[in-house]
């Protein structure tokens, strides 16, 4: 019988401990706090309204018109769903941006967390100077999507950038990386994949969290070290990696300012470094397609929530949550 | 059974109680915030629309935006000082930017009804501007001589005209210029080209250039669309005829072929140097990287160039006849049709090219100036050696020019990066020449549209 499944006598029901907390205190008293929090919470709701909500909804409205940014939005007409008609039938750029967008995504997500998970789980023994190496792995990703970084990038792996002498020096000739078509996506997903710091901090934690016990017993029963991995570690860590990668997921789909910068905004060469949201960039800003690029940010949107759906949807096969409350 | 594991069991589960379930909460709760993290584009705009001032003494801030590096900017304020010297009720607030993302810049300002009341354009975007009326129809102050162009190049205030109205003053004059690496040359005995020589001449010089120094003759202009409008324009084409292409798959088969031959001959770069040369920053033209013997760049450009190089450059015009360049207006100045104070702005405008003080300041960096009579006084004036060179090819060929083009339409952004797209699949050799044109008309039709 697994341990998980034993009802504990010591946990009182969780749908008990609801019941009691709103017996807890007077109506007015309820309400005065509520009244509090909105108050606490305003600074916060007033930007999430007038930055995001508002505009947000206000693209939707856009993406059935043919705003194109410098027309006054009074003149603004409505062209009802012909911007979605165009992505789906009539751009073929805006289906190779698709495509590149989910290569980067299915090739650079999955390897950036298994080089997080593997430097969690090296960073996760007791050496000594662990703290340093911890804050050394993890400085990448501090650098985020800084623009410096790309710039740093593309002279590192240019014709005739370091990466290249690097290569001489064990006598092969390399590529011009980021000037060829058949490599420059590459180069923006190793990028990606070396930034792996915050991931890799997520999964440290959780590792923290995997009680030591756990790992005792497993030894005493005869498991080996891959099977205490694979029978342990995975388990007890599989809310962090469906955390790290659902968030990671989006985040590959939002590549942009890599691809930005290596391109000179106009995702080449040929169109390799292509990414959705730069697509979208140029589409609305360079092309003053507005409405169309709005158009197209919403079925990114949509295609995201999706996608999560689906993470949360398999997440019941894979993912274990130590207390049981998902069984 | 296990027989050891049920007494370890109570202390972790008991502890893990509230931490994994606050942790999963937690987890819950970030991901909760991130999955519903904003994806908007999209901004608010409201349009001013109000006459011009009434009181000509009542203090004006006039809002100015251009784009170029720290020595423009300089140029610029000052003569702007002066303007404000003699005409202390007016004041600038001043904006300015590198060439990259000026255009975003300018289009997000307008679209968040806070456009600048005067601004600096080429004629990648004027159209574009004056098409969705953005610009202000200068015509009348022209007839009522408040902005004088009696001194300027009749073809070039006419380079500003679109749909019949003059939407941009030019605020300089350019052309076209093939940079070459002269120390390069001369270090190899080489002869330096010529303006005159034909297409193939070129590039059996530059293949001969190849030979000899180990450098990439010339660089492949194929993505470029200035040169092909050149090369068009000798061939009895153009790039557009009214709302239309002005060529044909035919024709452009014909450019990538051309290119094709250069590059089998060895006598330009291999195509990922092509494309770091095609970017449009100064600092990476492949004349002053060493990477080529050649830049299709404009002439006033020659100055920011040689700022770049150790090596001497000289410039002639695109090969072939030089009288399919004209005198273009390197970039032009506009008003917003929205201005609160279109008059005055219009009188800034009229300064920047016609007072005497104020051009001289400004001297050649945004071309030769388009005042005539002042360009004599300015181009006299002039120590800049390379500014010199710049000043002698446009001197040489203004006896040649041709008659101006029409302004490039609306769309003309969109056919640039297509153009440049359907090149380099050309030059990375991803596709025939015959596929990438084919390709390329594709586009164009769908962007002009």
């Amino acid at each position: 019988m697994a341990l998980t499944t034993a009802p504990d006598p010591t946990r009182p029901d969780p749908g008990s401990v609801r019941a009691h907390a709103d017996r807890r205190g007077s109506g007015r008293v309820r309400h005065s706090e509520g009244l509090a929090g909105y108050v606490f919470l305003s600074p916060w709701l007033i930007g999430l309204m007038g930055v995001t909500a508002i505009p947000m909804l206000l693209s939707l409205y856009l993406s059935f018109t043919n705003y194109d940014i410098l027309t006054p939005f009074s003149e603004v007409e409505w062209v009802g769903l012909a911007n979605y008609e165009r992505m789906f039938t009539a751009d073929p750029s805006y289906w190779h941006a698709v495509r590149v967008t989910l290569t980067f995504a299915l090739i650079a997500v999955p390897l950036k967390l298994a080089a997080a998970l593997g430097v969690a789980l090296l960073l996760n023994r007791a050496w000594r100077g662990v703290g340093l190496f911890r804050g050394l792995f993890y400085l990448p990703s501090l650098l985020g999507g800084s623009v410096a970084l790309a710039i740093v990038w593309v002279n590192m792996f240019n014709r005739d950038g370091a990466f290249n002498s690097l290569l001489s020096i064990f006598g092969i000739t390399g590529k011009p990386w980021v000037n060829d078509p058949d490599w420059a996506l590459e180069t923006l997903m190793v990028l990606a994949i070396w930034q792996f710091g915050a991931p890799m901090v997520i999964f440290l934690a959780g590792l923290k969290q995997v009680p030591t016990e756990l790992y005792e017993a497993a030894s005493v029963d005869g498991a080996g070290r891959f099977r205490q991995f694979r029978n342990v570690t995975l388990p007890m860590l599989s809310p962090v990696i469906f955390f790290n990668l659902v968030l990671e997921t989006i985040n590959g789909f939002q590549g942009f300012t890599a691809a930005f910068v290596l391109s000179n905004g106009l995702g080449g060469p040929v169109d390799s470094t292509l990414m959705y949201t730069l697509n979208l960039y140029i589409t609305g800003f360079t092309d003053l397609e507005m409405g169309y690029a709005s158009a197209m940010a919403w079925v990114f949107l949509l295609a995201i929530a999706v996608l999560t759906a689906i993470f949360f949807s398999t997440g019941r096969f894979w993912v274990h949550y130590s207390d049981g409350e998902d069984r | 059974m296990h027989p050891a594991t049920p007494p370890t069991t109570n202390a972790p589960v008991g502890r893990s109680h509230r931490t994994p379930l606050s942790r999963r909460r937690l987890l819950r709760g970030l991901l909760a915030v991130t999955v519903a993290a904003p994806l908007m584009f999209g901004a608010a705009a409201c349009g001013e629309d109000d006459g011009g001032a009434a009181d000509p003494n009542a203090p004006v801030k006039l809002s100015i935006f251009w784009w170029g590096g720290d020595a423009r900017a300089k140029l610029t304020e000052d003569a702007l000082a002066l303007y404000t010297s003699k005409h202390p009720n007016v004041t600038f607030e001043k904006t300015w930017q590198a060439n990259q993302g000026y255009f975003d810049k300018l289009a997000t300002l307008t679209a968040g009804g806070n456009p600048p009341d005067l601004f600096q354009i080429d004629d990648n975007y004027l159209a574009e501007y004056a098409a969705r009326s953005t610009t202000l129809d200068l015509t009348s102050y022209q007839k009522s001589g408040k902005l004088d162009t009696s001194k300027f190049p009749e073809s070039l205030w006419q380079y500003g005209v679109v749909d019949g109205k003059l939407v941009g003053l030019a605020a300089g004059e350019n052309t076209q210029g093939l940079v070459y690496n002269k120390t390069l040359l001369t270090k190899h005995n080489l002869p330096e080209p010529t303006t005159g020589m034909t297409w193939e001449q070129h590039i059996a010089w530059a293949e001969e250039v190849s030979k000899k120094t180990g450098v990439p003759g010339t660089q492949d202009p194929s993505a470029d669309y200035k040169a092909l409008w050149v090369w068009l324009r000798q061939q009895g084409k153009d790039l557009y005829k009214g709302k239309e292409l002005g060529f044909t798959a035919e024709d452009v088969t014909k450019w990538f072929e051309l290119w094709k031959s250069a590059r089998d001959r060895k006598a330009t770069p291999t195509a990922d140097v092509i494309h770091e040369g095609n970017a449009t920053d100064i600092t990476k033209q492949l004349v002053v990287t060493g990477k080529a013997g050649t830049s299709w760049v404009w002439a006033n450009q020659m100055p920011d160039l040689k700022k770049n190089t150790k090596d001497e450059l000289g410039v002639i015009a695109y090969p072939g006849d030089p009288s399919a360049q004209w005198a273009r207006a390197s970039m032009y100045w506009s008003v917003f049709k929205g201005s609160k104070n279109k008059d005055v702005a219009v009188d800034v405008i009229n300064f920047l090219n016609n007072d005497l003080e104020a051009v001289k300041l400004l001297g050649t960096d945004r071309g030769l100036p388009s005042n005539q009579d002042l360009r004599r006084v300015v181009n006299d004036g002039t120590t800049d050696p390379a500014m010199q060179q710049s000043i002698a090819v446009e001197a040489e060929l203004t006896q040649k020019f041709g008659k101006s083009p029409q302004v490039p339409i609306k769309g003309h952004s969109k056919v640039r990066t297509e153009l440049t797209k359907a090149a380099e699949n050309a030059q990375y050799g991803r596709a025939t020449p015959a596929q990438a044109a084919a390709q390329f008309i594709e586009a164009c039709k769908s962007a002009i549209a």
